[in-house]
């Protein structure tokens, strides 16, 4: 059986573990609970008809100049950035992310989920903001509320782990 | 192996060669030796150095031939040290041969291994049955306890098998679970349970460990160099953590766990980094080339129970002990029970007259009683029945005979001599004493017996109350109202007086001599009176001659002397006379009482 290990890195309140309950549970809170440390789940999907176990490590999210640890990212295979579609300064965390996740597990998949992306009203990150990036990383639109892009972010990265053809590097 | 020198050879010549072609005569020798010299000033050391580790190698001589002299002598040295490195490198090469072979030839290996598989197969299922047998005894022992009924609630409230509820609290310790994981990911690479353990999530398990010590590790750094966090407890869980530079072994251990136990999950740990070296290297998420490691995790899970050897063997006897001292108790108090019930219903009837208990067994099913019974005794079975016995459970087997027991007699007697009722009969002895009432003729025919009941030698009537024939009865009463007159202060009698005196003499002897064949005679009382004229001494004189002149009267008409007495009431005494004119006549006279009494003879002899 093949298993991948799975991190998932943003800022605090960025919608990390709704993003992992409604990829794993298929539910969704408004209410807000700050992950203490690391929550782990898993989820099996199937890549081109093999199952592929992910392990979701979801980590607290960084939290003024609280760092997230680089021993939790150690071993990971992929890497899911998450930024808030309405707060900048979760986006401009991610070079930092990335040089942590580089130092501690060195070059692996990697897909940023710009989340909240129902709140289209209250956008602050712009196309010309996620251009600057697009080379570097896949960023994909999600919306642990609506659903929006959540099954494909991790399929992308799932799909890229295994190394498929075309897949998000 | 070739000699260095020799080697050299080809070059020198390949030299010569070149230089040859350079130049000629002397020249060329001029040019080999500084050639010579050149090349030694060159490449010498390491010429040198070559030809020395040549001949290293040349000593330790591993030749294919040497190395098969040698290598069976290593291996015993090494295997000999204890060290189990040779065997764990070995044992892939030697696994893969076997399955090799085994594929090729399973009849060969199954004939080898013949011998050793069936003893195996009997100490596999001896150990089993052990286990069993500890399993209930252990139950069992417990049974009796308050223990054991606190054990016996909790299993019922958790529905966890009583017998499992007794383990988890005997057992010294168990593995339940054993997780090899990836150090680096935290991703679970083999994972062994307990079967009869609930399943648990093992990739959850790893992550949350690994990342548990992952943050031990970062919050403790000088810790983390000497093996950071090596142990944990949840609840009567204990989590041991051997890490390894690849992968971590986590056991899952129910109570404290021994200090070999953790040596051994050391030493699997090294096996493992030793067999799984490359795949713990190149690990990139398939967990399959590790599905091997299950047989070594699995070595791992245990139960080891308490083997203190006085909790075995109070866990072992004293319920059985107590259990067999409880049945013989009952078993004695039933049979102390049934023996004293049994000893009571043969007391009664050996107390019984005319029934003579020969033989009584008893037995847990029937029982037997055999004897000799009198036909007039009570039945046997009416008296059990009485008592309460189960009849129907006795086999009874009774003789007639003649009893002498003095009731048994008496009523036998009483049958026999047709007793009135009103007859009172009792044994003195071997005589049969009759008392209370009874017609004469009974009496009579009692005397003409002469065959006695059995256990009777003589009858005894003399206290019986002989009821008087009508005859005797009428003829007393006509004497009793008979007056022997007298004329005015005369106590002569007259001749009608004599007449009196002498039918009444002829009746007192005819009915005295059907008395006395009964044992009885008739007593006459005289009662002589004088009427109230004159004095008192005169009329009391007069009386009493009056009276003796009529006894003289009947002593010579033949009644004995001693069956008449006479009393002189004067005229104190008068009777009473309703006719006042005859009243002195009535009273100048004697009168008689007739009694009847017992006559000395009064026995019937046999």
């Amino acid at each position: 059986m093949n298993q991948k290990k799975v991190c998932m890195i943003g800022v605090y309140g960025t919608g990390k573990t709704s993003l992992v309950q409604q990829y794993v549970h298929s539910k969704f809170s408004e209410k807000y609970h700050s992950t203490v440390g690391v929550k782990i789940d898993r989820k099996v999907v199937e890549v081109i008809g093999e199952n592929l176990t992910l392990v979701l490590w979801d980590i607290a999210g960084k939290e003024g100049d609280e760092e997230v640890p680089a021993s939790y990212v150690r071993g990971a295979h992929g890497v899911i950035f998450v930024a808030d579609f309405t707060r900048r300064e979760t986006w401009d965390e991610l070079p930092a992310f990335d040089e942590l996740v580089q130092g501690a597990a060195g070059v692996v998949p990697t897909v940023v989920a710009l989340n909240k992306a129902d709140l289209t009203a209250q956008r602050v990150i712009a196309p010309e903001d996620e251009q600057k990036f697009a080379s570097k990383w896949d960023i994909i639109h999600t919306s642990a509320k609506t659903g929006q892009g959540v099954e494909d972010i991790f399929q992308r990265l799932a799909r890229a782990m295994v190394k498929v053809p075309g897949a998000a590097s | 192996m070739d000699d260095p020198a020799s080697r050299d050879t080809p070059d020198d010549s390949r030299g010569n060669a070149a230089g040859g072609t350079d130049s000629g005569g002397n020249a060329t020798g001029g040019t080999d030796a500084e050639l010579s010299h050149l090349r030694e000033i060159l490449v010498g050391p390491e010429r040198k150095e070559l030809a020395h580790l040549q001949s290293r190698v040349d000593r330790l001589g591993f030749t294919p031939e040497r190395l098969a002299d040698e290598l069976p002598a290593a291996i015993f040295r090494r295997t000999d040290r204890g060290d189990r490195q040779l065997a764990i490198a070995l044992a892939p090469s030697v696994e893969q041969a076997l399955g090799e072979s085994v594929r090729r030839h399973p009849r060969m290996i199954a004939t080898a291994i013949f011998p050793v598989l069936g003893p195996a197969i009997r100490k596999a299922i001896a150990q089993a049955l052990s286990g069993l047998v500890a399993s209930v005894n252990a139950g069992i022992g417990q049974t009796f306890s308050w223990r054991g009924l606190k054990w016996r609630l909790e299993a019922w409230r958790t529905g966890v098998p009583f017998a499992q509820v007794v383990i988890s609290h005997s057992m010294l310790y168990r593995v339940e679970q054993v997780l090899l994981i990836h150090a680096e990911s935290g991703l679970l690479l083999a994972h062994v349970s307990s079967p009869d353990l609930v399943a648990t999530d093992g990739d959850l398990i790893s992550g949350m460990m690994t990342a548990i010590r992952d943050f031990v590790g970062d919050s403790f750094a000088a810790e983390r160099e000497v093996g950071g966090l090596t142990s944990f407890k949840v609840g009567e869980l204990e989590v041991h953590v051997e890490p390894g530079p690849q992968a971590i072994l986590a056991a899952v251990v129910r109570g404290p766990a021994p200090q070999p136990l953790l040596e051994r999950l050391r030493e699997t740990i090294e096996s493992i980094h030793l067999r799984f070296a490359g795949a713990l290297v190149a690990f990139h998420g398939d967990t399959a080339p590790f599905e091997p490691s299950k047989d070594l995790l699995d070595d791992l899970l245990e139960t080891v129970l308490q083997n203190d050897p006085r909790i075995i063997k109070r866990i072992t006897w004293w319920p059985w002990v107590l259990a067999f001292v409880l049945l013989m108790a009952l078993l004695a108090f039933v049979q102390w029970r049934r023996g004293n019930a049994w000893e009571r219903v043969v007391t009664r009837l050996e107390a019984e007259p005319g029934i003579v208990v020969v033989k009584a067994d008893q037995g847990w099913r029937r029982s037997r009683l055999s004897g000799m019974r009198d036909p007039l005794a009570a039945r046997p079975a009416a008296m059990l029945a009485a008592l309460g016995t189960d009849t129907t459970r006795i086999d009874g087997q009774w003789q007639p005979y003649v009893s002498l027991d003095s009731s048994v007699v008496i009523e036998r007697a009483r049958r026999q001599l047709r007793a009135p009722a009103t007859v009172t009969l009792a044994l003195r002895g071997d005589t049969l004493q009759a008392g209370g009432s009874a017609p004469m003729a009974w009496v009579v025919d009692v005397g003409d017996l002469r065959m006695f009941p059995p256990g009777v030698s003589h009858i005894a009537v003399n206290e019986v109350e002989t009821q008087l024939p009508e005859r005797v009865s009428a003829g007393i009463a006509i004497i009793e109202q008979r007056r022997v007159l007298f004329a005015i202060a005369s106590s002569r009698l007259s001749p009608l007086a004599q007449v009196t005196i002498d039918s009444t003499a002829s009746e007192l002897l005819a009915m005295d001599s059907s008395l006395r064949v009964v044992g009885r005679h008739l007593e006459l009382e005289l009662a002589g009176r004088a009427d109230a004229t004159g004095l008192d001494s005169t009329n009391q004189s007069l009386s009493a001659d009056r009276a003796e002149n009529v006894r003289r009267a009947l002593i010579r008409s033949g009644v004995s002397e001693t069956a008449v007495s006479t009393r002189a009431f004067g005229s104190g005494v008068p009777l009473a006379v309703a006719d006042t004119t005859a009243r002195a006549r009535v009273n100048r006279s004697v009168s008689f009482v007739v009694r009847v009494a017992r006559s000395e003879r009064s026995t019937i002899p046999r």
